[in-house]
């Protein structure tokens, strides 16, 4: 039956033209075409004009962390495996770019429209140990759908109000363009140090 | 509204005005086709879906409403080198293409979608509503199996000229072309599915996700299923492709 479904996918890949050699996404971003002259951020995910509300209860744009190199997950915090881990990444991450303090945003952005309020986010970000580095963000269903689609962010709700997602850690550069993605939790963090190094 | 009657064999080639029309379809469970512990059938409210899917004549609207949804001022990050690239130029499918103004539009991404659904005051529908609604079976048209119907257009290669809206079956909500058409984009295309490349299991790849891998699905003999949440899996906002376009829903 599987190779029955694998002969019938491949007749469907050849049947559309460009999803065959678009591969799911590792690593370094895809080279996109350059942006004309004058328009130099022009990929850049600052764009949209979605509002979320931080854990301090402010509004801000995403445009609103133009300037430094931003470290973003996505997360949920009532979820119990994951993204504790992949939080505790990110501040692995921060805690060896010790030398830059200041210089790079850490953003965390939830996917739980209903239940992550700003008090919520400011709890975990206590219980977390986070300091004023990292952002906490609470956004509608479609702001947070537009984010994980441009982050190549895979997430599900379920029955109960818990989420299946993938785990990756993005990277941002000063101006908000995709520059470097890391899937998974742990694993060796000497490619996305050196990428946020050379942002900065 | 134009009614069109066909059969299996022989589906007419009328040319039918879409008129915006939506039709209501009747609230439901939709039990998700990979199956984890988790998720349960989820309930599906009441809601209305456009009729047909969304036609190049309808689409050429929209951009002329929003210059910065024009196929030379798009941006890369929205809409990739495809977007609309079967028509003429920025405002004009063509009149060498006028055979297509009633057709699905296609080559428009998934951000292209839902600026155009938010532009109508309309939504993109979610993966439950779409699957909610093309689950109805087809009036007017003699069938053995829905999946075989589905399978058989898979394994054809597109069409040179796509044909109109209306142009194969009918759903018992009235729906049009669920199938059969074009692959049509949902609001959460890239939900979740247990994994991206059900070959391999080992536990690096286990790590990359948040509750395990899907071990199971609703309905095994539904190979169209199989095929259209891969489908969806592959994709990313940006990609335009000449066999997908869209229709809208309103809660």
């Amino acid at each position: 039956m599987k190779i029955f479904i694998y002969c019938l996918f491949a007749i469907l890949l050849f049947s559309c033209a460009d999803v065959s050699n678009k591969s799911a996404f590792t690593g370094e971003a895809p080279k996109h075409n350059t942006a004309p002259v004058g328009t130099i951020s022009s990929e850049s995910i600052y764009q949209v004009t979605d509002t979320f509300q931080t854990q301090n209860d402010k509004k801000v744009a995403l445009s609103s962390f133009e300037g430094k190199p931003t470290v973003v997950g996505m997360i949920f915090t009532h979820c119990t495996y994951a993204c504790p881990r992949l939080t505790a990444d990110i501040k692995s991450i921060e805690e060896k770019l010790k030398s830059e303090n200041g210089k790079v945003n850490y953003l965390l952005v939830s996917f739980d429209s209903q239940r992550d309020l700003p008090e919520q986010l400011q709890k975990f970000a206590n219980a977390n140990q986070l300091d004023k580095n990292f952002t906490l963000l609470h956004g509608d269903e479609n702001a947070v759908r537009t984010l994980s689609v441009l982050l190549n962010v895979q997430f599900e709700k379920d029955a109960e109000g818990n989420f299946s997602h993938s785990n990756i850690i993005s990277v941002l550069d000063k101006k908000g363009v995709l520059v470097f993605q890391k899937e998974g939790l742990n694993g060796d963090q000497t490619d996305i140090i050196s990428t946020i190094k050379q942002q900065l | 509204m134009i009614i069109t009657f066909f059969s299996a064999a022989n589906a007419q080639k009328k040319v039918v005005i879409s008129k915006d029309e939506m039709v209501t379809v009747p609230a439901g469970k939709y039990q998700p086709f990979f199956i984890t512990p988790n998720n349960q059938p989820i309930p599906v409210p009441s809601f209305k879906m456009d009729e047909t899917a969304v036609t190049n004549a309808e689409f050429l609207e929209f951009v002329k409403a929003n210059p910065q949804w024009r196929r030379s001022k798009v941006n890369r990050l929205f809409a990739d080198t495809n977007y609309l690239r079967h028509w003429q130029s920025d405002l004009s499918i063509g009149e060498a293409n006028k055979k297509i103004y009633n057709s699905p539009v296609v080559n428009v991404s998934w951000f292209a979608a839902e600026a155009y659904s938010k532009w109508k005051n309309k939504k993109l529908p979610t993966i439950a509503q779409w699957e909610t609604a093309a689950k109805a079976p087809p009036r007017n048209f003699k069938y053995k199996s829905l999946t075989d119907f589905i399978l058989d257009w898979y394994t054809k290669p597109n069409p040179k000229v796509l044909p109109n809206v209306k142009s194969t079956y009918q759903n018992e909500y009235g729906l049009y072309d669920m199938n059969g058409l074009i692959w049509e984009w949902t609001f959460n295309f890239n939900s979740f599915i247990g994994s991206r490349d059900s070959r391999g299991n080992d536990e690096d790849e286990l790590k990359n996700f948040c509750a395990g891998g899907a071990l199971n699905v609703s309905d095994k003999s539904d190979y169209a299923a199989f095929l259209r949440f891969s489908y969806r899996g592959s994709l990313k906002g940006n990609f335009c492709i000449a066999n997908l376009g869209f229709r809208c829903v309103k809660n």
